[in-house]
């Protein structure tokens, strides 16, 4: 049997009309969900990169928070859908994903990674006008490097925990203090603002060293310390074998002026990698086990894991649940009416925070976290003991 | 005076696992031309081995030890046997085997964080914890038996390498690997021992970093970039340079960030300031290869 023989010009056509059409499905933005499909969360994540300790766990909160709010009926009647995205930690990698899921209709997307990525994905989320929030960042400037109203952010401040910190060290009446801190771009700006806060309130400051990242020792750091006989050490650094190489390094040199440390020595990986170090250690903490929604939190998290939950795990639930408030108050999915709802979150209670402490976004100001809601607690022995201080007065 | 000596002390420590890395790095390099950037992450392969062995399972550091640094030459061994023969047996150039190296550090370090997490896990003290202090001599032990293990190592890899018929079969290969062929050394398994040698000694390295570092999966590159440094500073051609060189890197390091006038910040550029001091004035290294001319 023949078949008819297409002329050249009908095979151009046919091609060009196929090429188009798979053109036209790869490019054209998603269709519209049905009404009750899923409500889609953008989640950018860092699962490999620098900060994959601190990325990983925050994200597992906010897994366990849409799990029990799918379990209470969703919100709007709707279920929610996190879509989980890896940015490796890299900013340009973490623009991409953003673009990958306004494509993807998500609703809002969740920062979870490191600052500078969140930092860099805000182009994308100003552009597309798409909600934008990181409830574990920690960096002063996100909110005012670009004036991005879709961007909001609840992790407590660096310029918080240091005023926390000062207002705690007020009573020990420090003249002359040490920085020290390690490469990472967060240890830096932790630094900086804790410098800067430092100076504001009067205080010398004698020493000011840096552990570079891959170190075998912060001995020489220490030496220079110990030789400028400051009242009081301020670490600011924010890695983990760092932090512990600086810890070992002060038990070495047999120093006793007391440290006062940034919140990351709230992980409690370092129970386990600074055994004997941290007797007496004095750190700014957003965990205050007296808080009742805290208790609540620990308590329903024990149900479904083997081990406790921390301060990382609670920022990812509590970004979920304030996602979730939000959205409530919106009545809508509308990216336009959930900005709006975001901006004018007030007092929402989350696991995170001094008991009695909320999120709220004044207007005007995209950044959530209480100024007065943070702790300061002292290791006693190995274990993260009391409640020492509270907030900045 | 006592700040000097107590920063030699950890200077020699320090410039003791640079010298190791080094070492891994130049039994690799000197009978296959292979520059070998996986040793960092075989050292963190190494380091989670330990934290397993001495700290989850609590083996004494003599059972431990040892188990941890056969692994590790097992690691060097199937690295050679999966990412290099089969390239060299192809013909391949050189870059080849290097640049698929550097695809299985990626490999290592994946499997380290999907199988460890991404939390740093705690190496035991093998000494415990604690410091000596002798006059004005005084230091961790942790400091001294890195030093006491490294100089043990060394002695032993010169030994082997001067006075024993294996390790100047090793040095005919470096020397020329045609003309060794032609004697009857079987190129292949000299490549497969260095690599499996060059794994037990970053094995070694992680072990004794450890316990004061932490088992960490981002651990393995600076450990490269550190070895490396040592090695370029210390030359390709001699077990001694990579001591010297490892030794250089770190007193540079330690007595910059003690002593030099300038920001704390600043001072960590000095070390890549002397490497390329020396690839400029030295680029063969401070120690030369036995029958060089230069």
């Amino acid at each position: 049997m023949n078949h008819p023989k297409l002329t050249r010009s009908a095979r151009a056509l046919a091609l060009s009309l196929a090429t188009s059409g798979w053109l036209l499905c790869g490019l054209a933005p998603a269709q519209a969900q049905p009404a009750n499909a899923p409500i889609r969360i953008g989640i950018i994540t860092d699962e490999v990169g620098p900060a994959k300790a601190y990325a990983e766990p925050v994200t597992l909160g906010a897994q366990f928070a849409a799990k029990e709010i799918n379990a209470a009926g969703g919100v709007l009647g709707r279920q929610i859908e996190l879509q989980i995205e890896d940015d490796q930690g890299k900013p340009d990698v973490s623009a991409t994903m953003a673009r990958k899921l306004v494509d993807a209709n998500a609703v809002i997307i969740l920062s979870l990674s490191l600052s500078t990525a969140t930092q860099q994905a805000q182009t994308v989320t100003l552009e597309t006008k798409t909600p934008h929030y990181t409830p574990s960042n920690s960096g002063d400037t996100l909110t005012t490097q670009l004036n991005n109203p879709w961007f909001f952010q609840s992790g407590p401040l660096g310029s918080t925990q240091v005023a926390t910190l000062l207002s705690y060290a007020r009573a020990m009446k420090l003249k002359r203090v040490a920085l020290i801190t390690e490469t990472s771009a967060l240890g830096q700006l932790t630094n900086r603002f804790f410098k800067e806060g430092l100076i504001r309130n009067g205080i010398e400051v004698v020493a000011e060293e840096v552990v570079p990242g891959g170190a075998s020792t912060a001995e020489p750091q220490m030496q220079k310390i110990r030789a400028a006989k400051p009242d009081a050490i301020f670490l600011a650094g924010v890695v983990t074998p760092e932090n512990v190489l600086m810890l070992r390094a002060y038990r070495q040199l047999g120093l006793k002026m007391p440290i006062l440390a940034s919140y990351n020595l709230s992980v409690p990986v370092y129970m386990n990698v600074a055994k004997g170090l941290l007797d007496g250690l004095a750190y700014v903490d957003a965990f205050d086990p007296a808080k009742p929604e805290l208790q609540k939190f620990i308590a329903a998290w024990r149900k479904d894991h083997a081990e406790d939950p921390n301060g990382l795990h609670g920022y990812g639930y509590d970004g979920v649940y304030l996602v979730a408030d939000a959205l409530r108050r919106a009545g809508a999915v509308d990216k336009e009416k959930l900005r709006a709802a975001m901006q004018s979150t007030r007092g929402f209670n989350g696991v995170m925070g001094a008991k009695g402490s909320s999120y709220t976004f004044p207007e005007g100001k995209r950044t959530g976290f209480d100024e007065s809601g943070m702790v300061v607690r002292i290791y006693e022995g190995d274990r993260q003991g009391k409640v020492v201080h509270v907030g900045t007065n | 005076m006592q700040d000097l000596i107590e920063l030699a002390i950890s200077a020699t420590a320090g410039g003791c696992i640079y010298a190791l890395l080094a070492l891994a790095y130049l039994v690799v390099l000197r009978p296959t031309g292979i520059i070998n950037f996986a040793v960092g992450d075989w050292a963190t392969v190494a380091a989670f081995a330990g934290y397993l062995g001495l700290s989850r399972y609590e083996l004494p550091w003599a059972a431990g030890m040892p188990l941890v640094i056969v692994l590790a030459a097992l690691l060097g061994w199937v690295t050679e046997r999966i990412a290099v023969r089969p390239l060299v047996e192809r013909g391949a150039p050189v870059l080849a085997p290097i640049l698929a190296l550097l695809g299985m550090l990626v490999v290592f370090r994946e499997s380290v964080s999907l199988i460890f997490g991404p939390d740093p896990l705690p190496v035991p003290q093998p000494l415990g914890y604690g410091r000596i202090e002798w006059g004005l001599i005084a230091g961790s032990y942790q400091s001294f038996f890195i030093m006491g293990v490294t100089a043990l190592l060394f002695c032993g890899t010169w030994y082997f390498f001067e006075r024993t018929l294996a390790g100047r079969s090793f040095e005919a290969v470096a020397l020329d690997r045609k003309a060794a062929a032609l004697m009857g050394i079987n190129l292949r398994r000299v490549t497969a021992c260095a690599f499996a040698a060059g794994g037990a000694i970053a094995g070694l390295a992680a072990l004794l970093l450890t316990p004061n570092t932490s088992a960490h999966y981002l651990m393995g590159i600076p450990l490269a970039i550190q070895g490396f440094t040592a090695l370029v500073i210390g030359g390709v051609g001699r077990i001694e340079g990579a001591l010297a060189g490892g030794l250089i890197l770190s007193f540079a390091e330690q007595l910059t960030v003690r002593y030099a006038p300038i920001p704390a910040g600043l001072a960590q550029g000095v070390p890549l300031v002397l490497l390329i001091g020396f690839l400029l004035v030295r680029p063969q290294g401070l120690l030369l290869a036995r029958g060089s001319s230069r």
